[in-house]
């Protein structure tokens, strides 16, 4: 069963795109988990998280954004030029930072370029950085034109039923994945950090409802298992954004397991349920601004703070890797935060820079957790 | 942080700098020379700023007292608000508030010294600020986080939506100093009436925090007086402005400093009218005698810097453009588009209007003005879109006919470093000849100025602009 999202979360291409092609169904791109997937889901469509895997150079990403700039997005727009989301019929861009969100300019002016990669469907949504009444007010408004363009442009109908079945069934998603957070927090582990995050990252690009059924069987299938780690340093990776299974089999391939993750594309987003009662628009506004678990929302370190002090008593971790992308200051200086108030309560923390893509720097962050994880033994 | 410079507060010594330079320029000439020589380490950025006479006196007060205020604030029972240099200082004076503005500390301190800001720079990364980050902030935030300056009592900030780490670092000091915020947050969108309606919502709220913090409710009669102010500020930047459209430029190179400078620090400060005036009066002058403001009366080549400039120390860019003969005519800092000024005729509904007939009136102009400060208005949205990056640079370089483009910045810039290649080949399909500069503005060490001047010197020389 885990071979099924390992494989979905080790390939840009996966399965789950190929046979929504297959089946005529149009597929979404998005760039942000600000974004909701539910919107897309209710309209018959797949929404695809965009993701920077499977890059092998970089002259296209380097050519039109500048230097000071994160891999993550140069990665994307790397394999935007290489053809490489060429079945996406729609691309929803947002201000996640800086730099993603100028993913909507390089994008574009490299289609000039590289003809046929700019899909149909372009669309910037923009996400405020605040969740008092008028931001959310804002941001319902943006919800509305989102599904307002959706329709135009596909010539759908999102009906208020269908968002709030498309909401349900995230939901159940989300009961789901907390149900396998809780397998993680237990002493004898039946499932190790590489294969969650592998699971968390499907959600992000696999049909929901088939993805809800797997989730399922797998987590009736690791109830019956035995613990597959046990004497192992537990630790939680925070920070930056992520997509990489490989950089948490990295981690685990030291004498280490990774119980929990905040990361981008990790569980962080699926905590809280989205209201499925009264208007589903208001109802996914409030779920998805209101976490503030993104640095993006300026001000709220301490809101942040809380959530990363809960789950590392949850999942008893013994020690935190607090990772950035270079050029990730969003990320990289709330991780200096971090270290000092988690180390002040007795938590030990490793600062962690690394290039987003293809792990050129094995040797390196190795040997940091090797020493970190001497350090805490 | 090497314990000498623990020895004495940063804003403190910026103060006394400036101070001291202010009244010794009160002195004939040959007292003026006498005491610089006393004082070799400051004489290169004081002598540069009073050699611009009347105006370059005057900026040199301002800056003293700017400074005093901060050193004095508690003092005078007030509270200290940290901010960033693109929020419209107007609305703190109007409340009694005392801004701190990191980014002008951060300029002061490489103006100034040799060694820059480079001890608080590095000092903040060293307590968990990133390297990377962008050093206008980091610099003197530095010098805070260690306790070297009067101490902090809240931060308002208007960078969300516009520089993330901008709005980053300030979050950051929220909460490494554990300090009340409020950020002014923008949508990409301009002058549409959604996002008019969006920012006098986010305006009204500020208020709310800003009498939260400071005890005092906002005065509409204090505010209306510090509008007014503003509009006359507006009317003489707006002369200023017409005049430096002329060929050769009658402004000289430092008046842009002194302009957005003064904008970012004493904005509807009644003395920063009458530095405008006596700039005026220099200016107006020069157009009179048909004379260029660069000191060898022969302007060869002009120069829009369509992001910002370089801090280096004594003022050296400035130096050398004056030296080769290159008329420096704006960049992004200068423009903060008032419905008078020469770059907004013809387009109003992007410029901003002050009126001040009732409270309401007044809450939607400072609103929509402080929209419109350097970067909060033209890079939040798509560079290419109406209004924003490319369209100013295009309007201003033909407006104040531009002979070429220059882009400077930070290397912790991640908004226009993400398209600055895009609009540079955008500026030389449209015939701006452009340069892309790969210093930072704040931080010589990243690229010193003698490499950063070569290359300069080489963009100049090899596109015939000199």
């Amino acid at each position: 069963m885990m071979n099924i999202f390992m494989d979905a979360a080790s390939h840009v291409k996966n399965p789950s795109v190929l046979s929504a092609e297959e089946k005529g169904c149009k597929i979404v791109g998005y760039t942000c988990s600000f974004m909701p997937g539910e919107i897309f889901h209710a309209a018959g469509m797949l929404p695809y998280r965009i993701r920077g895997i499977d890059t092998q150079s970089m002259e296209i990403g380097d050519a039109y954004y500048g230097p000071y700039i994160c891999t993550f997005p140069k990665c994307i727009l790397q394999l935007a030029g290489e053809g490489k989301f060429a079945f996406l019929d729609g691309l929803v861009i947002t201000p996640g930072c800086d730099a993603m969100r100028r993913l909507d300019e390089c994008w574009r002016k490299a289609g000039e370029d590289y003809q046929g990669i700019v899909p149909g469907f372009f669309y910037y949504f923009d996400v405020p950085h605040k969740i008092e009444n008028h931001g959310m007010i804002w941001f319902q408004e943006e919800i509305q034109r989102l599904i307002a363009g959706v329709e135009a442009h596909f010539n759908v109908h999102i009906s208020e039923d269908s968002l709030k079945e498309s909401i349900r069934i995230y939901n159940k998603g989300r009961r789901l994945l907390q149900e396998l957070e809780e397998m993680r927090a237990v002493e004898n582990l039946p499932i190790s950090g590489t294969q969650a995050f592998a699971v968390a990252v499907t959600g992000t690009v696999m049909e929901r409802t088939e993805y809800n059924r797997l989730l399922e069987n797998a987590i009736d299938e690791l109830r019956e298992k035995k613990n597959i780690v046990n004497d192992k340093k537990r630790l939680m990776v925070v920070g930056s954004v992520s997509d990489d299974i490989s950089l948490i089999q990295l981690i685990e391939d030291c004498e280490a397991v990774v119980v929990a993750e905040n990361l981008c594309f990790g569980v962080r987003h699926e905590t809280d349920e989205v209201s499925e009662t009264g208007d589903p628009v208001k109802a996914l506004a409030e779920r998805y601004l209101t976490d503030s678990v993104c640095p993006r929302m300026f001000g709220k370190y301490k809101q942040r703070l809380s959530i990363l002090r809960e789950k590392i008593e949850t999942a008893k971790v013994d020690g935190v890797i607090l990772q950035n992308i270079r050029f990730c200051d969003l990320h990289g200086s709330e991780n200096g935060l971090f270290e000092r108030d988690l180390e002040a309560s007795g938590t030990p923390c490793l600062r962690l820079e690394r290039e987003y893509g293809p792990l050129i720097e094995t040797g390196r962050i190795k040997m940091r957790i090797d020493a970190f994880l001497e350090r805490i033994s | 942080m090497r314990p000498e410079i623990r020895e004495y507060n940063f804003d403190w010594m910026l103060w006394t700098v400036m101070d001291t330079g202010y009244k010794a320029a009160l002195g004939t000439e040959k007292e003026f020379r006498r005491v610089l020589g006393y004082a070799p380490y400051f004489s290169g950025i004081i002598g540069s700023i009073a050699n611009q006479g009347e105006p370059g006196v005057t900026f040199l007060k301002l800056a003293a007292k700017y400074y005093e205020n901060i050193v004095k604030v508690h003092e005078r029972g007030k509270k200290l608000a940290l901010t960033t240099f693109c929020f419209s200082p107007a609305i703190l004076y109007a409340m009694d508030a005392v801004p701190v503005t990191l980014e002008v500390l951060t300029a002061f301190a490489g103006l100034t010294w040799k060694r820059g800001a480079f001890d608080y720079l590095d000092y903040s990364v060293e307590r968990g600020f990133t390297e990377t980050a962008c050093s206008s902030q980091r610099g003197s935030l530095g010098a805070y986080m260690a306790g070297l300056g009067s101490e902090i009592d809240f931060i308002a900030i208007d960078t969300a939506g516009i520089c993330d780490t901008n709005a980053n670092a300030f979050s950051f000091a929220s909460a490494y100093l554990d300090k009340p915020f409020y950020q002014l947050n923008f949508p990409a969108g301009l002058t549409d009436e959604r996002t008019k309606h969006y920012h006098r919502d986010d305006y009204k709220a500020l208020i709310a925090f800003l009498e939260e913090q400071t005890g005092n409710k906002l005065d509409e009669d204090k505010l209306r007086e510090v509008l007014k102010e503003l509009n006359r500020q507006d009317e003489m930047l707006g002369e200023l402005e017409e005049m430096q459209r002329l060929v050769p430029n009658p402004l000289p190179g430092t008046f842009n400093l002194f302009i957005y400078a003064g904008r970012f620090m004493f904005a509807g400060w009644p003395e920063y009218t009458e530095l405008l005036k006596s700039m005026v009066k220099v200016v107006r002058q020069n157009v009179e005698d048909g004379v260029t403001g660069i000191s060898s009366g022969r302007e060869k080549c002009r120069a829009l810097f369509f992001y910002i400039d370089h801090f280096s120390l004594n003022l050296r860019m400035w130096q050398w453009l004056d030296l080769h003969g290159i008329s420096h005519i704006g960049g992004i800092l200068s423009r903060f588009y008032s419905d008078n000024v020469p770059y907004t005729r013809g387009r109003e509904e992007e410029a901003y209007r002050i009126e001040t007939g009732d409270l309401d009136m007044m809450i939607d102009s400072i609103a929509e003005m402080n929209a419109r400060m350097p970067m909060v208005r033209s890079i939040r949205g798509p560079y290419d879109a109406p209004y924003m990056w490319l369209d100013d640079a295009l309007t201003l370089g033909k407006l104040y006919s531009a002979d070429c483009m220059i882009y400077n910045g930070t290397p912790g810039c991640r908004n226009t470093w993400s398209n600055v290649k895009l609009i540079a080949k955008d500026l030389e399909n449209n015939g701006f000849p452009t340069h892309i500069m790969y210093a930072d503005a704040f931080d010589d060490r990243v690229e010193s100025w003698e490499a950063t001047s070569e290359r300069l010197d080489e963009f100049f020389k090899l596109r015939r602009l000199v």
